[in-house]
Protein backbone atom coordinates (compact mmCIF):
# COMPACT_ATOMS: atom_id res chain seq x y z
CA UNK A 1 0.00 0.00 0.00
CA UNK A 2 1.36 3.79 -0.78
CA UNK A 3 0.17 7.21 0.83
CA UNK A 4 -0.98 9.46 -1.18
CA UNK A 5 2.21 11.70 -0.89
CA UNK A 6 4.13 8.61 -2.27
CA UNK A 7 2.24 8.42 -5.20
CA UNK A 8 3.22 10.26 -8.47
CA UNK A 9 0.25 12.42 -9.30
CA UNK A 10 -0.55 14.59 -12.26
CA UNK A 11 -1.22 18.60 -11.28
CA UNK A 12 -4.06 20.50 -12.49
CA UNK A 13 -3.75 23.81 -12.93
CA UNK A 14 -7.67 23.92 -11.94
CA UNK A 15 -7.60 27.73 -10.95
CA UNK A 16 -6.51 28.42 -14.62
CA UNK A 17 -8.62 30.01 -17.28
CA UNK A 18 -7.48 27.39 -20.06
CA UNK A 19 -8.66 24.74 -17.48
CA UNK A 20 -11.78 25.76 -17.04
CA UNK A 21 -12.31 26.29 -20.84
CA UNK A 22 -11.79 22.30 -21.07
CA UNK A 23 -11.70 20.64 -17.84
CA UNK A 24 -12.01 17.06 -19.63
CA UNK A 25 -9.13 17.51 -22.03
CA UNK A 26 -7.10 17.80 -18.82
CA UNK A 27 -8.81 15.09 -16.82
CA UNK A 28 -8.11 12.73 -19.48
CA UNK A 29 -4.41 14.12 -19.55
CA UNK A 30 -4.19 13.70 -16.12
CA UNK A 31 -5.67 9.94 -16.54
CA UNK A 32 -2.49 8.88 -18.16
CA UNK A 33 -0.57 9.27 -15.33
CA UNK A 34 -3.15 8.26 -12.74
CA UNK A 35 -6.67 6.17 -13.48
CA UNK A 36 -8.98 8.20 -10.60
CA UNK A 37 -6.54 10.80 -8.85
CA UNK A 38 -4.70 14.17 -9.32
CA UNK A 39 -3.50 16.87 -6.91
CA UNK A 40 -3.80 20.60 -7.04
CA UNK A 41 -2.68 23.66 -5.02
CA UNK A 42 -5.98 23.70 -3.15
CA UNK A 43 -6.50 20.03 -2.68
CA UNK A 44 -6.90 16.60 -4.59
CA UNK A 45 -9.75 15.47 -7.37
CA UNK A 46 -10.72 12.16 -7.97
CA UNK A 47 -12.27 11.49 -11.50
CA UNK A 48 -12.92 9.00 -12.13
CA UNK A 49 -16.83 8.09 -12.18
CA UNK A 50 -16.43 4.84 -10.29
CA UNK A 51 -14.00 6.32 -7.67
CA UNK A 52 -16.29 8.80 -7.04
CA UNK A 53 -19.58 6.68 -6.72
CA UNK A 54 -17.65 4.14 -4.48
CA UNK A 55 -15.89 7.07 -2.26
CA UNK A 56 -18.72 9.91 -2.19
CA UNK A 57 -21.55 7.18 -1.08
CA UNK A 58 -19.35 6.66 2.23
CA UNK A 59 -20.90 9.53 4.33
CA UNK A 60 -19.27 7.55 7.23
CA UNK A 61 -15.82 8.19 5.89
CA UNK A 62 -16.19 12.10 4.33
CA UNK A 63 -17.19 15.51 5.68
CA UNK A 64 -18.26 18.51 3.70
CA UNK A 65 -15.37 20.59 3.48
CA UNK A 66 -16.68 24.12 3.24
CA UNK A 67 -15.41 25.08 6.08
CA UNK A 68 -12.04 24.16 4.00
CA UNK A 69 -13.29 26.90 1.54
CA UNK A 70 -13.50 29.85 4.09
CA UNK A 71 -10.27 28.92 5.51
CA UNK A 72 -8.72 28.77 1.81
CA UNK A 73 -10.72 32.35 1.30
CA UNK A 74 -9.16 33.88 4.97
CA UNK A 75 -12.72 34.39 5.91
CA UNK A 76 -13.10 32.59 9.30
CA UNK A 77 -14.83 35.22 11.61
CA UNK A 78 -17.38 36.76 8.87
CA UNK A 79 -20.82 36.85 8.50
CA UNK A 80 -20.55 34.87 4.91
CA UNK A 81 -17.75 32.42 6.86
CA UNK A 82 -20.02 32.19 9.79
CA UNK A 83 -23.17 30.98 7.12
CA UNK A 84 -20.60 28.44 4.82
CA UNK A 85 -19.63 27.12 8.17
CA UNK A 86 -23.35 26.71 9.36
CA UNK A 87 -25.81 26.10 6.57
CA UNK A 88 -27.46 22.82 6.27
CA UNK A 89 -24.86 21.11 4.27
CA UNK A 90 -22.14 21.90 6.61
CA UNK A 91 -24.31 20.74 9.89
CA UNK A 92 -22.52 18.09 12.36
CA UNK A 93 -24.17 14.81 11.29
CA UNK A 94 -26.60 14.88 13.96
CA UNK A 95 -27.94 18.73 13.44
CA UNK A 96 -27.82 17.99 9.70
CA UNK A 97 -30.03 14.83 9.77
CA UNK A 98 -32.70 16.81 12.03
CA UNK A 99 -32.91 19.71 10.09
CA UNK A 100 -33.20 17.44 6.78
CA UNK A 101 -35.38 15.16 7.55
CA UNK A 102 -37.63 18.31 9.17
CA UNK A 103 -38.06 19.93 5.91
CA UNK A 104 -37.90 16.69 3.45
CA UNK A 105 -41.59 16.91 2.38
CA UNK A 106 -41.39 20.28 1.08
CA UNK A 107 -38.93 18.97 -1.66
CA UNK A 108 -40.56 15.64 -2.70
CA UNK A 109 -41.38 14.81 -6.04
CA UNK A 110 -45.04 15.91 -5.39
CA UNK A 111 -44.60 19.34 -3.89
CA UNK A 112 -42.25 20.22 -6.94
CA UNK A 113 -44.72 18.67 -9.61
CA UNK A 114 -47.62 20.75 -7.73
CA UNK A 115 -45.26 24.22 -8.40
CA UNK A 116 -45.12 23.36 -12.19
CA UNK A 117 -48.06 26.39 -13.42
CA UNK A 118 -46.18 28.36 -11.19
CA UNK A 119 -43.01 27.62 -13.09
CA UNK A 120 -44.51 27.43 -16.45
CA UNK A 121 -46.37 30.99 -16.04
CA UNK A 122 -42.99 32.40 -14.70
CA UNK A 123 -41.10 31.21 -17.69
CA UNK A 124 -43.83 32.57 -20.40
CA UNK A 125 -43.50 35.57 -18.70
CA UNK A 126 -39.97 35.90 -19.00
CA UNK A 127 -40.36 35.17 -22.58
CA UNK A 128 -43.17 37.69 -23.53
CA UNK A 129 -40.89 40.23 -21.82
CA UNK A 130 -37.86 38.92 -23.77
CA UNK A 131 -38.48 36.97 -26.98
CA UNK A 132 -39.59 40.10 -28.98
CA UNK A 133 -35.91 41.45 -28.74
CA UNK A 134 -34.80 38.57 -31.50
CA UNK A 135 -31.24 38.55 -29.53
CA UNK A 136 -29.85 38.31 -26.45
CA UNK A 137 -27.04 36.90 -23.66
CA UNK A 138 -29.24 33.63 -22.91
CA UNK A 139 -27.29 33.42 -19.88
CA UNK A 140 -28.64 36.90 -18.79
CA UNK A 141 -31.75 35.36 -19.69
CA UNK A 142 -31.33 31.92 -17.76
CA UNK A 143 -30.06 34.17 -14.97
CA UNK A 144 -33.54 35.29 -14.00
CA UNK A 145 -35.69 32.58 -13.99
CA UNK A 146 -34.30 30.60 -11.21
CA UNK A 147 -34.03 33.74 -9.21
CA UNK A 148 -37.47 34.43 -9.95
CA UNK A 149 -39.19 31.27 -8.65
CA UNK A 150 -37.38 31.66 -5.96
CA UNK A 151 -38.65 34.90 -5.49
CA UNK A 152 -42.37 33.87 -5.83
CA UNK A 153 -41.41 30.91 -3.69
CA UNK A 154 -40.71 33.08 -0.80
CA UNK A 155 -43.00 36.08 -1.65
CA UNK A 156 -39.82 38.56 -1.53
CA UNK A 157 -40.58 41.95 -3.61
CA UNK A 158 -39.52 40.85 -7.31
CA UNK A 159 -38.20 44.88 -7.62
CA UNK A 160 -35.15 43.77 -5.62
CA UNK A 161 -34.21 40.72 -8.06
CA UNK A 162 -31.06 42.73 -9.57
CA UNK A 163 -29.67 43.17 -6.65
CA UNK A 164 -30.08 39.90 -5.11
CA UNK A 165 -28.85 38.77 -8.41
CA UNK A 166 -25.77 40.35 -8.05
CA UNK A 167 -25.14 38.84 -4.81
CA UNK A 168 -25.54 35.68 -6.13
CA UNK A 169 -23.61 36.04 -8.87
CA UNK A 170 -20.57 37.32 -6.35
CA UNK A 171 -21.87 34.08 -3.71
CA UNK A 172 -21.65 31.95 -7.18
CA UNK A 173 -17.88 32.96 -7.30
CA UNK A 174 -16.63 32.41 -3.46
CA UNK A 175 -15.61 28.91 -4.09
CA UNK A 176 -13.25 30.04 -6.64
CA UNK A 177 -10.62 30.29 -4.30
CA UNK A 178 -9.69 34.16 -5.64
CA UNK A 179 -9.19 36.12 -2.06
CA UNK A 180 -9.71 39.46 -4.05
CA UNK A 181 -13.33 38.72 -4.36
CA UNK A 182 -13.86 38.73 -0.14
CA UNK A 183 -14.59 42.56 -0.10
CA UNK A 184 -17.54 41.74 -2.50
CA UNK A 185 -18.35 38.08 -1.47
CA UNK A 186 -18.85 39.94 2.12
CA UNK A 187 -20.94 43.26 1.05
CA UNK A 188 -23.26 40.25 -1.75
CA UNK A 189 -24.01 38.04 1.10
CA UNK A 190 -24.86 40.89 3.47
CA UNK A 191 -27.40 42.17 1.29
CA UNK A 192 -28.85 38.83 0.54
CA UNK A 193 -29.06 38.20 4.44
CA UNK A 194 -30.61 41.37 5.32
CA UNK A 195 -33.61 40.42 2.28
CA UNK A 196 -33.74 36.99 3.75
CA UNK A 197 -34.06 38.15 7.54
CA UNK A 198 -36.77 40.75 6.52
CA UNK A 199 -38.75 38.40 4.62
CA UNK A 200 -39.33 36.29 7.49
CA UNK A 201 -39.90 38.99 9.80
CA UNK A 202 -42.76 40.71 7.44
CA UNK A 203 -43.87 37.04 7.26
CA UNK A 204 -44.20 36.43 10.89
CA UNK A 205 -45.95 39.32 11.84
CA UNK A 206 -48.38 39.56 8.55
CA UNK A 207 -51.62 38.75 9.19
CA UNK A 208 -51.99 36.43 6.33
CA UNK A 209 -49.20 34.27 7.72
CA UNK A 210 -49.74 30.78 7.03
CA UNK A 211 -52.78 31.48 4.89
CA UNK A 212 -50.45 31.92 1.64
CA UNK A 213 -49.19 28.19 1.70
CA UNK A 214 -46.28 29.28 -0.23
CA UNK A 215 -42.35 27.83 0.45
CA UNK A 216 -42.29 30.74 3.09
CA UNK A 217 -45.12 29.80 5.12
CA UNK A 218 -44.54 26.19 5.24
CA UNK A 219 -40.72 26.64 6.06
CA UNK A 220 -41.89 28.84 8.94
CA UNK A 221 -44.81 26.52 9.71
CA UNK A 222 -42.21 23.69 9.93
CA UNK A 223 -39.48 25.15 11.35
CA UNK A 224 -41.88 26.76 14.39
CA UNK A 225 -43.57 22.82 14.72
CA UNK A 226 -39.55 21.12 14.88
CA UNK A 227 -38.27 24.33 16.94
CA UNK A 228 -35.83 24.84 14.65
CA UNK A 229 -33.74 28.36 15.82
CA UNK A 230 -34.56 31.18 13.89
CA UNK A 231 -30.77 31.85 12.93
CA UNK A 232 -31.57 28.47 11.28
CA UNK A 233 -34.49 28.83 9.43
CA UNK A 234 -32.56 32.30 7.79
CA UNK A 235 -29.56 30.54 7.15
CA UNK A 236 -32.18 27.36 5.39
CA UNK A 237 -33.47 30.17 2.69
CA UNK A 238 -30.70 32.10 1.85
CA UNK A 239 -29.16 28.63 1.05
CA UNK A 240 -31.67 27.97 -0.91
CA UNK A 241 -31.39 31.06 -3.20
CA UNK A 242 -27.70 30.52 -3.23
CA UNK A 243 -27.93 26.77 -3.97
CA UNK A 244 -30.41 27.12 -7.07
CA UNK A 245 -29.18 29.92 -8.76
CA UNK A 246 -25.76 29.51 -10.68
CA UNK A 247 -26.57 25.71 -10.69
CA UNK A 248 -30.43 25.93 -12.53
CA UNK A 249 -28.85 28.55 -14.63
CA UNK A 250 -25.69 27.61 -15.56
CA UNK A 251 -28.00 24.05 -16.59
CA UNK A 252 -29.86 25.84 -18.57
CA UNK A 253 -27.37 27.41 -20.02
CA UNK A 254 -25.14 25.02 -21.08
CA UNK A 255 -28.74 22.74 -22.47
CA UNK A 256 -29.25 25.76 -24.92
CA UNK A 257 -25.49 25.36 -25.84
CA UNK A 258 -26.00 21.68 -26.61
CA UNK A 259 -29.28 22.38 -28.55
CA UNK A 260 -27.48 25.31 -31.09
CA UNK A 261 -25.94 22.26 -32.61
CA UNK A 262 -28.78 19.74 -32.80
CA UNK A 263 -31.54 21.78 -34.48
CA UNK A 264 -33.76 18.79 -34.41
CA UNK A 265 -33.72 17.69 -31.04
CA UNK A 266 -34.44 21.08 -29.75
CA UNK A 267 -37.48 21.66 -32.31
CA UNK A 268 -38.83 18.05 -30.74
CA UNK A 269 -38.24 19.56 -27.32
CA UNK A 270 -41.22 22.65 -28.43
CA UNK A 271 -43.89 19.28 -29.38
CA UNK A 272 -42.68 16.99 -26.49
CA UNK A 273 -42.44 17.81 -22.78
CA UNK A 274 -41.62 14.57 -21.72
CA UNK A 275 -38.75 14.43 -24.16
CA UNK A 276 -37.39 17.39 -22.38
CA UNK A 277 -36.56 15.47 -19.43
CA UNK A 278 -34.78 13.06 -21.35
CA UNK A 279 -32.37 16.30 -22.67
CA UNK A 280 -32.07 17.55 -19.50
CA UNK A 281 -30.69 14.37 -17.67
CA UNK A 282 -28.29 13.60 -20.88
CA UNK A 283 -27.41 17.28 -20.86
CA UNK A 284 -26.66 16.94 -17.07
CA UNK A 285 -24.61 13.98 -17.74
CA UNK A 286 -22.33 15.93 -20.26
CA UNK A 287 -22.50 18.91 -18.02
CA UNK A 288 -23.02 20.15 -14.31
CA UNK A 289 -21.87 22.79 -12.27
CA UNK A 290 -20.51 21.22 -9.10
CA UNK A 291 -17.25 19.56 -7.90
CA UNK A 292 -17.56 18.84 -4.35
CA UNK A 293 -15.34 19.31 -1.33
CA UNK A 294 -14.89 16.89 1.23
CA UNK A 295 -12.23 16.22 3.79
CA UNK A 296 -11.55 12.19 4.77
CA UNK A 297 -12.88 12.04 8.28
CA UNK A 298 -10.51 9.20 9.27
CA UNK A 299 -7.92 6.78 7.14
CA UNK A 300 -9.41 5.79 3.83
CA UNK A 301 -7.91 3.08 1.91
CA UNK A 302 -9.09 3.08 -1.91
CA UNK A 303 -7.55 0.92 -4.39
CA UNK A 304 -4.21 0.37 -2.42
CA UNK A 305 -3.70 3.67 -1.78
CA UNK A 306 -3.76 5.28 2.13
CA UNK A 307 -5.56 8.70 1.93
CA UNK A 308 -5.18 9.75 5.53
CA UNK A 309 -7.95 11.69 7.91
CA UNK A 310 -8.64 15.63 7.05
CA UNK A 311 -7.01 15.47 3.38
CA UNK A 312 -9.12 17.46 1.28
CA UNK A 313 -10.45 15.98 -1.89
CA UNK A 314 -13.30 17.79 -4.28
CA UNK A 315 -14.90 15.10 -6.29
CA UNK A 316 -15.49 16.01 -10.15
CA UNK A 317 -19.49 15.48 -10.50
CA UNK A 318 -19.39 18.11 -13.53
CA UNK A 319 -17.04 15.78 -15.41
CA UNK A 320 -18.14 12.40 -14.56
CA UNK A 321 -20.23 11.44 -17.28
CA UNK A 322 -17.74 12.35 -19.78
CA UNK A 323 -15.47 9.08 -18.32
CA UNK A 324 -14.81 7.22 -21.06
CA UNK A 325 -14.08 4.21 -18.81
CA UNK A 326 -17.57 4.44 -17.95
CA UNK A 327 -19.50 5.68 -21.20
CA UNK A 328 -19.51 4.77 -24.18
CA UNK A 329 -19.47 7.38 -26.84
CA UNK A 330 -19.54 9.51 -23.92
CA UNK A 331 -18.97 13.19 -25.77
CA UNK A 332 -21.88 12.35 -27.37
CA UNK A 333 -25.16 13.92 -26.91
CA UNK A 334 -28.06 11.83 -27.44
CA UNK A 335 -31.16 12.07 -25.22
CA UNK A 336 -32.36 8.35 -26.51
CA UNK A 337 -29.22 6.78 -25.18
CA UNK A 338 -30.19 4.05 -22.46
CA UNK A 339 -29.23 5.09 -18.58
CA UNK A 340 -27.18 1.58 -16.97
CA UNK A 341 -28.15 1.54 -13.86
CA UNK A 342 -25.00 1.00 -12.41
CA UNK A 343 -23.32 4.48 -14.66
CA UNK A 344 -26.68 6.69 -13.41
CA UNK A 345 -25.33 10.09 -14.10
CA UNK A 346 -24.29 11.95 -10.69
CA UNK A 347 -24.81 15.67 -11.07
CA UNK A 348 -26.70 15.95 -7.97
CA UNK A 349 -24.16 13.99 -5.33
CA UNK A 350 -24.60 10.80 -3.51
CA UNK A 351 -25.35 10.34 -0.11
CA UNK A 352 -26.98 11.71 2.76
CA UNK A 353 -26.19 15.20 1.30
CA UNK A 354 -27.55 14.38 -2.50
CA UNK A 355 -29.34 17.87 -3.86
CA UNK A 356 -32.49 18.60 -1.54
CA UNK A 357 -33.82 20.91 -4.30
CA UNK A 358 -33.43 18.11 -7.33
CA UNK A 359 -36.57 17.64 -7.74
CA UNK A 360 -37.59 21.25 -7.63
CA UNK A 361 -34.64 21.76 -10.45
CA UNK A 362 -35.90 18.89 -12.62
CA UNK A 363 -39.36 20.31 -12.68
CA UNK A 364 -38.38 23.68 -13.29
CA UNK A 365 -35.93 23.08 -16.01
CA UNK A 366 -37.90 20.79 -17.94
CA UNK A 367 -40.56 22.95 -17.78
CA UNK A 368 -38.30 26.29 -19.13
CA UNK A 369 -36.89 23.93 -21.45
CA UNK A 370 -40.48 23.11 -23.33
CA UNK A 371 -41.70 27.06 -22.90
CA UNK A 372 -38.38 28.39 -24.20
CA UNK A 373 -38.56 25.51 -27.64
CA UNK A 374 -41.84 27.11 -28.94
CA UNK A 375 -40.72 30.97 -28.10
CA UNK A 376 -37.45 31.31 -29.20
CA UNK A 377 -37.57 29.53 -32.91
CA UNK A 378 -34.30 28.95 -34.94
CA UNK A 379 -31.77 30.01 -32.28
CA UNK A 380 -28.27 30.70 -33.84
CA UNK A 381 -25.02 31.37 -31.97
CA UNK A 382 -24.69 35.42 -31.92
CA UNK A 383 -21.14 35.66 -30.59
CA UNK A 384 -18.34 34.62 -28.35
CA UNK A 385 -19.11 32.61 -25.01
CA UNK A 386 -16.30 32.34 -21.65
CA UNK A 387 -16.21 29.83 -18.73
CA UNK A 388 -16.76 30.73 -15.33
CA UNK A 389 -13.89 29.51 -12.96
CA UNK A 390 -13.57 25.76 -12.56
CA UNK A 391 -13.67 25.30 -8.84
CA UNK A 392 -17.59 26.02 -7.52
CA UNK A 393 -20.03 26.57 -10.05
CA UNK A 394 -18.62 26.02 -13.18
CA UNK A 395 -20.51 26.77 -16.52
CA UNK A 396 -20.38 29.39 -19.75
CA UNK A 397 -20.43 32.61 -19.25
CA UNK A 398 -22.67 34.44 -21.57
CA UNK A 399 -24.23 32.99 -24.37
CA UNK A 400 -25.32 35.37 -27.31
CA UNK A 401 -27.75 33.74 -29.24
CA UNK A 402 -30.42 35.26 -32.37
CA UNK A 403 -33.33 33.88 -32.96
CA UNK A 404 -36.72 34.32 -34.37
CA UNK A 405 -39.72 34.99 -31.82
CA UNK A 406 -42.91 32.63 -32.72
CA UNK A 407 -45.95 33.27 -31.16
CA UNK A 408 -47.41 30.88 -28.36
CA UNK A 409 -48.53 27.92 -29.86
CA UNK A 410 -51.40 26.27 -28.04
CA UNK A 411 -50.29 23.28 -26.31
CA UNK A 412 -52.31 20.05 -27.77
CA UNK A 413 -54.63 18.92 -25.57
CA UNK B 1 -31.13 -14.57 8.00
CA UNK B 2 -34.14 -12.90 6.10
CA UNK B 3 -34.25 -14.69 2.21
CA UNK B 4 -35.10 -11.85 -0.51
CA UNK B 5 -35.84 -12.65 -3.70
CA UNK B 6 -35.36 -9.78 -6.73
CA UNK B 7 -36.67 -10.51 -10.35
CA UNK B 8 -35.48 -8.49 -12.76
CA UNK B 9 -37.21 -6.96 -15.50
CA UNK B 10 -35.80 -10.25 -18.05
CA UNK B 11 -37.45 -12.64 -15.35
CA UNK B 12 -33.50 -13.60 -14.05
CA UNK B 13 -34.43 -13.75 -10.20
CA UNK B 14 -31.84 -13.97 -7.42
CA UNK B 15 -32.04 -14.69 -3.68
CA UNK B 16 -29.90 -13.24 -0.76
CA UNK B 17 -29.69 -14.12 2.76
CA UNK B 18 -29.70 -10.56 4.65
CA UNK B 19 -29.87 -9.91 8.06
CA UNK B 20 -32.47 -8.69 9.60
CA UNK B 21 -32.61 -4.74 10.69
CA UNK B 22 -30.66 -4.07 7.23
CA UNK B 23 -33.30 -2.34 5.01
CA UNK B 24 -34.00 -4.11 1.99
CA UNK B 25 -32.07 -1.56 -0.09
CA UNK B 26 -29.26 -2.22 2.05
CA UNK B 27 -29.26 -6.04 1.30
CA UNK B 28 -29.55 -5.14 -2.48
CA UNK B 29 -26.33 -3.04 -2.59
CA UNK B 30 -24.31 -5.61 -0.49
CA UNK B 31 -25.20 -8.58 -2.78
CA UNK B 32 -24.61 -5.69 -5.76
CA UNK B 33 -28.14 -6.36 -7.12
CA UNK B 34 -28.47 -4.91 -10.27
CA UNK B 35 -31.13 -1.89 -10.85
CA UNK B 36 -31.31 -1.09 -6.99
CA UNK B 37 -29.42 2.62 -7.66
CA UNK B 38 -29.94 4.09 -4.49
CA UNK B 39 -27.78 7.21 -4.69
CA UNK B 40 -29.40 9.25 -1.38
CA UNK B 41 -28.33 6.15 0.53
CA UNK B 42 -31.42 5.22 2.25
CA UNK B 43 -32.42 8.69 2.67
CA UNK B 44 -35.51 8.58 1.17
CA UNK B 45 -34.46 11.26 -1.07
CA UNK B 46 -33.69 10.06 -4.39
CA UNK B 47 -36.02 7.68 -5.63
CA UNK B 48 -34.06 5.41 -6.66
CA UNK B 49 -34.65 2.40 -4.89
CA UNK B 50 -37.70 1.44 -5.62
CA UNK B 51 -38.79 -2.62 -6.16
CA UNK B 52 -42.80 -4.04 -6.65
CA UNK B 53 -43.64 -5.89 -3.94
CA UNK B 54 -44.76 -9.23 -5.07
CA UNK B 55 -49.08 -8.82 -3.62
CA UNK B 56 -48.94 -11.59 -1.39
CA UNK B 57 -46.23 -10.04 0.68
CA UNK B 58 -47.83 -6.40 0.65
CA UNK B 59 -49.38 -6.69 3.98
CA UNK B 60 -46.40 -7.68 5.47
CA UNK B 61 -43.71 -5.25 4.07
CA UNK B 62 -46.10 -2.52 5.36
CA UNK B 63 -47.52 0.75 3.98
CA UNK B 64 -45.10 3.61 2.98
CA UNK B 65 -44.97 6.44 4.84
CA UNK B 66 -46.06 9.75 3.29
CA UNK B 67 -43.01 11.05 2.36
CA UNK B 68 -42.18 7.93 0.41
CA UNK B 69 -45.35 8.47 -0.87
CA UNK B 70 -44.44 11.54 -1.97
CA UNK B 71 -41.67 10.71 -3.71
CA UNK B 72 -42.39 7.45 -5.77
CA UNK B 73 -44.71 10.30 -7.93
CA UNK B 74 -41.23 10.95 -9.15
CA UNK B 75 -41.92 7.93 -11.61
CA UNK B 76 -44.22 8.59 -14.96
CA UNK B 77 -46.19 5.10 -14.58
CA UNK B 78 -47.25 4.36 -11.26
CA UNK B 79 -48.33 0.45 -10.58
CA UNK B 80 -49.35 -1.49 -7.19
CA UNK B 81 -46.95 -2.80 -5.14
CA UNK B 82 -44.46 -0.19 -5.33
CA UNK B 83 -42.23 1.06 -2.67
CA UNK B 84 -38.84 2.07 -2.27
CA UNK B 85 -36.84 -0.49 -0.69
CA UNK B 86 -34.58 1.73 1.57
CA UNK B 87 -37.28 2.22 4.02
CA UNK B 88 -38.49 -1.76 4.30
CA UNK B 89 -36.52 -3.06 7.12
CA UNK B 90 -35.85 -7.07 7.27
CA UNK B 91 -37.40 -8.65 9.59
CA UNK B 92 -37.39 -12.45 10.13
CA UNK B 93 -41.10 -12.74 8.96
CA UNK B 94 -40.07 -11.29 5.50
CA UNK B 95 -38.19 -13.84 4.60
CA UNK B 96 -39.06 -15.49 1.09
CA UNK B 97 -40.68 -11.38 -0.02
CA UNK B 98 -40.07 -11.28 -3.51
CA UNK B 99 -40.19 -8.32 -5.08
CA UNK B 100 -39.45 -7.06 -9.02
CA UNK B 101 -36.99 -4.83 -9.98
CA UNK B 102 -37.50 -1.96 -12.52
CA UNK B 103 -36.56 -2.09 -15.93
CA UNK B 104 -35.47 1.99 -14.94
CA UNK B 105 -35.53 3.92 -11.86
CA UNK B 106 -36.48 7.21 -13.84
C1 LIG C 1 -29.67 21.91 -11.74
C2 LIG C 1 -29.68 22.49 -10.57
C3 LIG C 1 -28.95 21.98 -9.35
C4 LIG C 1 -27.81 21.23 -9.27
C5 LIG C 1 -26.95 20.68 -10.42
C6 LIG C 1 -27.55 21.02 -7.86
C7 LIG C 1 -26.48 20.29 -7.36
C8 LIG C 1 -26.27 20.02 -6.03
C9 LIG C 1 -25.18 19.23 -5.53
C10 LIG C 1 -24.10 18.58 -6.37
C11 LIG C 1 -25.29 19.18 -4.18
C12 LIG C 1 -24.39 18.43 -3.20
C13 LIG C 1 -23.29 19.24 -2.69
C14 LIG C 1 -22.36 18.39 -1.89
O1 LIG C 1 -22.54 17.17 -1.82
O2 LIG C 1 -21.41 18.95 -1.30
C15 LIG C 1 -26.46 19.95 -3.83
C16 LIG C 1 -26.90 20.13 -2.53
C17 LIG C 1 -27.99 20.88 -2.20
N1 LIG C 1 -28.84 21.55 -3.07
FE1 LIG C 1 -28.74 21.51 -5.09
N2 LIG C 1 -28.51 21.66 -7.13
C18 LIG C 1 -29.39 22.26 -7.99
C19 LIG C 1 -30.50 23.01 -7.65
C20 LIG C 1 -30.94 23.23 -6.37
C21 LIG C 1 -32.12 23.98 -6.02
C22 LIG C 1 -33.07 24.63 -7.02
C23 LIG C 1 -32.19 24.00 -4.65
C24 LIG C 1 -33.20 24.65 -3.71
C25 LIG C 1 -34.44 24.83 -3.96
C26 LIG C 1 -31.07 23.22 -4.15
C27 LIG C 1 -30.82 22.98 -2.82
C28 LIG C 1 -29.80 22.19 -2.33
C29 LIG C 1 -29.58 21.93 -0.93
C30 LIG C 1 -30.41 22.45 0.22
C31 LIG C 1 -28.43 21.11 -0.84
C32 LIG C 1 -27.76 20.58 0.43
C33 LIG C 1 -28.32 19.27 0.86
C34 LIG C 1 -27.73 18.70 2.12
O3 LIG C 1 -26.60 19.02 2.52
O4 LIG C 1 -28.42 17.90 2.76
N3 LIG C 1 -30.34 22.77 -5.22
N4 LIG C 1 -27.05 20.45 -4.97
S1 LIG D 1 -32.02 5.05 -1.50
FE1 LIG D 1 -32.68 7.03 -2.08
S2 LIG D 1 -34.81 6.87 -1.81
FE2 LIG D 1 -34.14 4.90 -1.25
Amino acid sequence: MQTLAQLNLPHLAVEDAAFAADPVSHFREARKTNPWIAASDIGYWVHDYQAIRDLLSQDDKFRPAYDGIVEIMGARGTPWGRFTEEQLISLPPEQHAALRTTFARKFTPRFANQLRPMMRETITRMLDEWAPRERFDFEEFAANFPITIMFTLVGAPVEEIPGIRSSLETLGLAFSMDKSRIPEIHEGYERLERLVQRIIAERRASPDKGTRGDLLDLLIETGDEGNVPERQLQDLVIFFFVAGYDTSKNVLTYTLRLLLDRPDLYERCARDHEYCRKVLDESLRLFNPGSVPRFTDQDVVYRDVLIPKDTMIWFTLNISGRDETAFEDADTFDPDREIDPATRPIPFSLGKHMCLGQHIARAQLQEALHQIAQRLHDPQLAGEYGWRPYPGAWGLKGLPIAFTPTDKTPEPA
Amino acid sequence: MVKVTFVQPDGSEETIDAAPGQSMMEAAQASGIRGIVADCGGNCSCGTCRVFVAPEWRARTGTASELELDMLEMHEERQDGERLCCQITLADDLTGVRVAVPKSQF
